[in-house]
């Protein structure tokens, strides 16, 4: 039976012991299996495919050439999703990105300070690119998640579309869980308000 | 219960959990329109962030990584590798493979028991073959000598005897494990850098 197949029957922490050992077809296994998710998670919070694309590079470059000090306790995902986590914080902070609101960052002060930090879709260049992101990311729900903040946006895709547990959420934002369920119920509750259609 | 749910409360439905304290809730909820209309609305939420697609990246996402990723292949996994990789793919010629080495061994066997037998034939051939290795090394170690360092090195290792090989041999070594060492940091700073 080829490699390929039987490392896909394994759970990750086998094939993360299997990269450890210096498979390289292991390696291949690990991105194979979460490309799509951390890509997605990255996406939705820098609303920009080909920084996404980096970034979830980087991000598979830095767990894979430190394979050696992930520790089998805990779920390798948990681990892939923090450094996607951490790196896309970092780099939302350094370029201020998370005022890329479409209605200005949540963090001003004053209407001038919205006016300066809003988002003008139609400014934008009409590249294939921004097609497909804005056909991607265009819908409402995918808008309202836009305007969230950054670390209630990480909690709810964590939560709702990588099915995580709060304690993993908790576990790979370095977050206590408090924490976690509050910026949850918070989440939620900014996207029901945003999404009123939904109450019928 | 006499109130409506709470945020939180409405949160643990959401999030199905199960036990004592959620039975009160589940109880209020079908007897009251207000808080039933909060949950199916929260539940509408919850039901279409779960429906949210994963995107597709480049066909070339995955060679990219892989191209910055250095993959370090321990000595014993490269053994292990190299030996499945002469080992047939098909059962028959596995089943070949695995005929030929017990054959193999089975030959090896019979020589042994025959060797311990004429154990004397066998010492006499073995220190036969080390007296002639001894005297091809000693000519060789001495014509590299001569190349090297001229005849007068190679007389003076002749006189010196056993002690002298041993340490042109300890003063060869040491230099072959410099040289390997120094080799060693060049690469780790140009990785580096």
């Amino acid at each position: 039976m080829p490699l390929s197949l039987e490392l896909s029957n394994l759970p990750d922490a086998d094939v993360a012991a299997l990269a450890r050992g210096g498979r390289e077809a292991a390696f291949r296994e690990l991105v194979k299996r979460y490309e799509r998710p951390v890509f997605s998670l990255i996406y939705r919070m820098v609303r920009d495919r080909e920084l996404a694309e980096d970034l979830a590079q980087d991000t598979f470059v830095k767990v894979l050439n430190h394979i050696d000090r992930y520790r089998p306790e805990f779920k390798f995902s948990s681990w892939l999703f923090k450094i996607a986590n951490n790196l896309t914080i970092d780099y939302l902070r350094k370029r201020r990105l998370d005022t890329v609101s479409m209605d200005g960052s949540p963090h001003a002060a004053t209407a001038a300070e919205k006016e300066a930090t809003s988002f003008d879709v139609s400014a934008r260049g009409e590249s294939p690119l921004d097609e497909i992101e804005s056909r991607e990311l265009g819908g409402a729900i995918e808008e309202a998640i836009a305007k969230l903040r950054p670390e209630y946006r990480a909690c709810i895709l964590l939560r709702h579309v990588e099915d995580k547990s709060y304690e993993e959420i908790a576990a790979t934002l370095d977050l206590p869980l408090g924490t976690v369920k509050t910026y949850i119920h918070r989440a939620r509750h900014e996207l029901r308000d945003a999404l009123g259609h939904l109450k019928s | 219960m006499n109130r409506h749910l709470l945020p939180e409360e409405i949160d643990q439905l959401l999030d199905g959990e199960v036990g004592f304290g959620t039975t009160p809730l589940k109880q209020h909820v079908r007897t009251c329109d207000e808080c039933r209309a909060e949950l199916d609305s929260a539940r509408a939420l919850v039901s279409r962030l779960e429906q949210l697609p994963h995107f597709t990246l480049s066909p070339d996402f995955s060679e990219d990584v892989m191209q910055r990723v250095h993959v370090y292949v321990p000595w014993h996994a490269a053994l292990a590798s190299m030996v499945r990789s002469f080992i047939p793919q098909q059962r028959r010629w596995r089943a070949a493979a695995w005929a030929g080495v017990v054959a193999l061994a089975s030959l090896m066997l019979v020589a042994s028991l025959w060797a311990v037998t004429r154990l004397d034939a066998v010492l006499f051939v073995v220190e036969l073959a080390y007296d002639r290795a001894r005297e091809a090394g000693a000519w060789a170690l001495s014509n590299t000598v001569t190349a090297l360092f001229g005849s007068t090195a190679a007389q003076a290792l002749d006189a010196s005897g056993a002690a002298g090989v041993a340490l042109a041999l300890v003063a060869v070594l040491l230099t072959a494990l410099l040289a390997v060492g120094a080799l060693r940091v060049v690469v780790a700073g140009a990785r580096h850098r």
